[in-house]
């Protein structure tokens, strides 16, 4: 068990113009189980094989439990990483995989014996240990690659896209499996995906990277729920939030957000900072937050009603999404609606916003307009 | 594509063999060429040379099995054949060691100067030996190397390196990088990732080095006749000029000292030409 704390790690690669990790800090506690989220080539492996000391450090620092680790090789950091492609040993039978790492940290022989039973027990492997990996499935060998890091219980489990060779139903096995294996060691963990869906069920924090940098931390729902840019908005959650550009046009002494015909009122929003958008707002809003108006649930919620054209209807069994052109805006939305509606393609219909959950974001920098709060926490509270 | 609905199953394999009937033809030739040869050497190596003058391509009618121990007793062929030993085998111990080594970092690490060193070394693929047997030669004879089996064992090395570098570097760059990475977070040296990934997963490229080097180093011809002069310390291809005396040739005697050589050779191959084929041919790892 570890802490592991990052500070402004930064990565160069030779010949690369661009830095692959820029001043990232982060700090992932003893126990914990961080998610490194983020698109394809946004420097999330980059970190990670640093952290396991596989690729020299350009700046920054790495520490884990206090020490600096730096300058220490990979072979004495006492980590343990689990690749996508498995790495498991070709030559070896899957005992051997599991206890190649053992021996050569001096472990007694019964005791490597005790260990890969048990961890093959744990993970279903007991009738596998004789054979090689190419006579295994892709499940076995994910789960092989998974046991040679727990035999190991190391100080940190590295993931680097673990299940992204599995098919979709595997996958979910192995991620509870996996997620069970880290809770009941304990051992801090630091996963990385570009799969949003693993991200949210696996960690208890996310870490979100774009372009090397770190965007947003945070405990799962916090993210969703509270996106600081309009890049997280559209990154977490399927299908993305709807941003809709609007005006911001004074009214009187508040101001109102006009989207086609539509006006809304801005009480959730700071009159001051709204005053120095410049005229122009980027409104965030959920597929789920978007109701039919016979369906809306809660009476509480903050409403703006708003006329819109059905363009296209798409059932996906349990829901249906719609998607929408607000009248007088060229911008398409989508609504998420169930699987009883009764809306067709052509249809005009009425459609509720829920601003309360509503985001404003400013076009210039793409940042989140941090809202009046008290609003917001009391919903998110009830939610909980 | 649609399916060939109109031939029937039987004349569907007729057709295959048609197709194959090329190939197979071309297969028997080869086999005729290659084997032909051997096969009368081998036939000639049970005659005497009277029998063979009276009639080259005859069958034996009986068979001289105590040429082979005159061969081997009449003349030094014992030696020959232990010197042949020693400078095949040590030599190609080193190529193999050495050479699995210069190709693991040529794939593995990119370090300053990589390039260049890795040019260096193939480079040594294209150069002639004739063109450097002279230099050899004087070097030789100032390091107190000339006429000494050691001498012959450090030019069939340093002349081999190239190609044997070569294979290995091919297959070992396509072991994954992960495998790497995995066993140094098992917390392996790089030495010991050496002799314990790259060595074991490179066999089918090692018995290919192996068997080749072999196969040329123990015919080898030109670099011996001019770094051996002492009879006792010739190897085995220079052997068989013994029995090509200055005025006569005794064919019935050469045929047998051919197939003492040969001997080693083919054993090796039957044993390990399949691995040695799979090696060419296949991956590193699937
Ligand atoms: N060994 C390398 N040499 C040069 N550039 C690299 C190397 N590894 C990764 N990169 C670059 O660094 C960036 C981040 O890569 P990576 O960390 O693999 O991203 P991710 O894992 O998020 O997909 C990419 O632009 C990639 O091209
Ligand atoms: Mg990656």
């Amino acid at each position: 068990m570890a802490r592991v704390a990052i500070t402004e790690l930064s990565k160069l690669y030779d010949g690369g113009g661009e830095p692959a990790v820029k001043d990232l800090s982060l700090t992932v506690g003893n126990g914990e189980f961080m998610v490194l989220l983020g698109p394809s080539g946004c420097g999330k492996s980059s970190v990670l094989r640093m952290i396991a000391g596989l690729e020299p450090i350009t700046s920054g620092k790495i520490a884990i439990d206090g020490e600096i680790v730096n300058e220490i090789p990979a072979k004495d950091r006492d980590i343990a990483m689990v690749f996508q492609s498995y790495a498991l040993y070709p030559h070896m039978d899957v005992f051997n995989n599991l206890a190649f790492g053992l021996r050569r940290r001096g472990i007694a022989k019964t005791e490597i014996e005790r260990r890969v039973q048990g961890a093959a027990s744990k993970l279903g492997l007991l009738p596998f240990l004789k054979r090689k990996p190419h006579a295994l499935s892709g499940g076995q060998r994910q789960r092989v690659a998974l046991g040679r890091a727990i035999v190991r219980e190391p100080k940190v489990f590295l993931f680097d896209e673990p299940l992204s060779n599995l098919d979709a139903a595997l996958r979910v096995s192995m991620r509870n499996e996996l997620i069970r294996q880290q809770r009941e060691m304990g051992i801090t963990a630091i996963y990385v995906t570009h799969d949003q869906v693993e991200a949210m069920t696996m960690g208890h924090r996310i870490c979100i990277m774009n372009k090397g940098e770190v965007i947003q931390i945070g405990k799962p729902l916090e993210v969703y729920r509270n996106p600081a840019n309009t890049f997280v908005a559209r990154f977490l959650g399927n299908p993305p939030m709807n941003l809709i550009p609007t005006s911001v046009e004074p009214d009187g002494g508040a101001y109102q957000l006009r989207v086609g015909g539509m006006s809304l009122p801005t009480d959730c929003w700071p009159a001051e900072t709204l005053s120095r958008l410049g005229g122009k707002a980027l409104l965030g809003i959920r597929p789920e937050d978007l109701y039919e108006t016979a369906q809306r649930p809660d009476e509480r919620r903050r409403i703006a009603i708003a006329r819109a054209h059905v363009i296209a209807v798409e059932p996906l069994g349990a829901e249906t999404l719609i998607i929408l052109s607000l009248e007088g805006a060229a911008e398409e939305v989508t609504m998420r609606s169930g699987r009883e509606t009764r809306l067709r393609p052509g249809d005009n219909a009425t459609i509720e916003l829920d601003l309360a959950a509503a985001h404003l974001f400013d076009p210039k920098t793409a940042q989140v307009i941090p809202p009046v709060h008290e609003e917001r926490e009391a919903r998110w509270a009830k939610a909980e | 594509m649609k399916p060939p609905s109109a031939v029937e199953p039987s004349a569907a394999k007729g057709i295959a063999y048609l197709r194959g009937a090329p190939l197979m033809a071309f297969a028997l030739i080869y086999t005729i060429v290659s084997g032909g040869p051997f096969l009368w050497v081998a036939m000639m190596s049970l005659r005497t040379t009277p029998e063979i003058f009276a009639s080259p391509y005859a069958l034996p009618s009986s068979i001289h099995w105590e040429k082979f121990v005159d061969a081997w007793t009449k003349s030094n062929y014992g030696t020959y054949f232990w010197n042949s030993t020693i400078v095949v085998v040590t030599a190609v111990a080193l190529l193999t060691v050495i050479g699995a080594m210069v190709a693991h970092c040529l794939a593995r690490y990119r370090f300053r100067g990589n390039r260049l060193v890795r040019f260096v070394i193939l480079s040594g693929m294209i150069l002639p030996p004739q063109l450097m047997i002279l230099s050899l030669f004087q070097i030789l004879l100032e390091y107190h190397l000339y006429n000494t089996l050691t001498g012959l064992i450090i030019v069939y090395v340093a002349g081999h390196l190239a190609i044997t570098v070569y294979i290995l570097e091919g297959f070992f760059a396509q072991i994954p990088q992960d495998l790497f990475d995995a066993a140094r977070l098992d917390g392996y040296s790089d030495l010991e990732i050496f002799w314990r990934i790259t060595l074991p997963i490179g066999v089918p490229a090692l018995f290919t080095t192996v068997t080749l080097n072999f196969i040329i180093l123990w015919n080898e011809f030109l670099y011996a006749v001019v770094l051996l002069t002492e009879d006792d310390k010739r190897t085995l291809p220079l052997g068989i000029m013994h029995f090509m005396g200055n005025h006569q040739l005794d064919v019935g005697m050469v045929a047998t000292g051919l197939m003492i050589a040969i001997g080693p050779v083919i054993l090796l191959y039957a044993f390990f030409s399949e691995t040695m084929i799979r090696g060419m041919t296949a991956g590193a790892v699937r």
